[in-house]
């Protein structure tokens, strides 16, 4: 009786083992993830002034899509940037006073960019603003799959995740629109002036 | 017999809401100059704006039955005079060039003699996005807080802010390479 | 500088009165509209036969029908716009904070310590 149970234990395990020797290849193939879990900062949401959390997934920017209108170069740019997307999510929190969030809530953040696939892109520091800018791209097969933008500044901190096939091209092209500079490595001269 | 024109501002809205020309009349003549202000700076052209504020009134004198108070007809005012200015520059799409020709003495009648002041400024507040622009007149016309500009147009507080700033940004520049020019 | 700026603002986008010709067109005009009957004026109630009630019952169904696909697809609108926003929302929150990276990037260096200038 006790061999009966000991063999169909082991046999139990020598399944299990197959079924995770099959997967190892398509686990090592899947790509990165480029959707950051934000956390719900609940916290900091009662302690800021001010607070922003935009959720758009795929469906979501496909209605938008329908009703930016083509006719205007700024919505149709706009239109133009978020045709590859799968989602994009904003969260942003301002206060009254410098420095009133953790910076744990940050480095959680941090923490999930340092996964296989992310690279840091831009890091900039000003002593003089106390602001920092990070600026990460996911790849998959060298193409850009996600982008994540960590910026904290005295009274505000926030997060900007894009999911998909972001055209850095046509991110750029948003230029004057928005106000959205070339990116620094790009940079050749002043900036432009905003529209 | 002439109806005499209710001084009052709420004793002309209740008369105009009662169908009385007089209260009508009293509240174009004291919401004029909001209206008006609002069309020219957006559109940059006497004709466009006077032909919008027109539409602007008579909509007002269609909808007076579903405006609650005269305090809720400035803000309807507001709004619906902003979003027809933004809606029209979207779609006629005017080029710069025209609109600063146009828009001769938009400013005229404020800034005094300083030709190069009103020409800059008028320029560069015609550079502005129609939202942006929206709310800088909102705001400086009309002296209201970032929370009421955002009520009047529809988008977020921090929209508003970030309006405000950047506009106000492009402006202290440009009128600041204007006075290094002039030294 | 901001309170001069601010100033200069106020001053230069005063209200603008366009006269009394403007204020005798648009009363002109809205006499036209009322002559026509095209003001807006709350209906006054009716007592309606009681034979007229099956197809009046009929019509009224039909007119349900209409205002709510009507209010139905008003509602999608709604949505689409208020998605919409939202885009144009996050996207310029995205510039604002490349805007951001841009102006650390790119601002002047401080001058040198040893005064020469270079």
């Amino acid at each position: 009786m006790r061999e009966r149970a000991m063999k169909s234990l082991l046999q139990r395990i020598a399944l299990t083992w197959l079924c995770v020797v099959a997967c190892v290849p398509a686990l090592a193939a899947a790509p990165p993830s480029a959707r950051l879990l934000l956390p719900d900062f609940s916290a900091l949401g009662s302690a800021a002034t001010d607070s922003v959390a935009i959720t758009l997934d795929a469906p979501l920017l496909n209605i938008a899509a329908k009703f930016l209108d083509s006719a205007d170069p700024e919505q149709r740019s706009v239109r133009d940037l978020i045709g590859g997307l799968q989602g994009i999510y904003v969260k942003s929190y301002t206060f009254n006073k410098p420095f009133a969030y953790p910076s744990t809530d940050v480095d959680a953040i941090r923490k999930q960019l340092r996964a296989p696939g992310w690279q840091q892109i831009v890091q900039v520091r000003s002593g003089e603003k106390q602001s920092a800018v990070d600026i990460f791209v996911c790849l998959a097969h060298e193409k850009p799959i996600g982008l994540a933008i960590i910026a904290t500044e005295p009274r505000q901190f926030t997060i900007v995740n894009i999911v998909g096939a972001i055209d850095l091209d046509k991110l750029h092209q948003l230029e004057g629109r928005f106000g959205v500079p070339k990116l620094p490595d790009e940079a050749k001269g002043p900036p432009h002036a905003a529209e | 017999m002439p109806q005499i024109e209710p001084r009052v501002p709420d004793d002309a809205f209740a008369s105009a809401r009662a169908g009385e020309a007089a209260g009508f009349a009293s509240l174009v003549r004291l919401h004029q100059p909001l209206v008006y202000g609002i069309a020219l700076r957006m559109l940059m052209d006497r004709a466009l704006a006077e032909d919008l504020s027109q539409e602007v009134f008579l909509q007002m004198y269609r909808s007076l039955h579903s405006i609650e108070s005269h305090e809720h007809l400035a803000f309807w005012l507001r709004r619906v005079t902003a979003h027809r200015a933004i809606d029209r520059l979207r779609q006629e799409r005017r080029t710069e060039t025209t609109a600063l020709e146009e828009a001769a003495g938009v400013f005229a009648a404020s800034l005094g003699d300083d030709p190069m002041l009103r020409k800059h400024l008028q320029g560069l507040i015609g550079q502005l996005a129609p939202m942006a622009r929206a709310v800088l007149l909102l705001r400086y016309q009309e002296d209201l807080d970032p929370v009421e500009i955002a009520r009047t147009l529809g988008i977020p507080v921090n929209t508003v802010k970030s309006h405000l700033k950047r506009s106000l940004s492009l402006l202290r520049g440009q009128l600041a390479g204007l006075a290094s020019i002039n030294l | 500088m901001n309170e001069d700026l601010d100033n200069t603002l106020r001053k230069a986008l005063r209200p603008v009165d366009p006269g009394e010709e403007f204020t005798a067109r648009v009363l002109a005009r809205a006499a036209e509209e009322g002559a026509r009957g095209d003001a807006v004026t709350p209906p006054s109630p009716r007592r309606v036969p009681r034979f007229i009630w099956a197809p009046a019952a009929l019509a009224a169904s039909v007119a349900l029908v209409v205002v709510v696909g009507h209010v139905w697809r008003e509602r999608q609108e709604e949505a689409g716009l208020a998605a919409r926003d939202q885009v144009m929302e996050a996207l310029r929150m995205t510039s604002e904070k490349l805007d951001l990276a841009y102006e650390i990037v790119n601002r002047p260096a401080p001058p040198a310590e040893d005064g020469s200038g270079a």
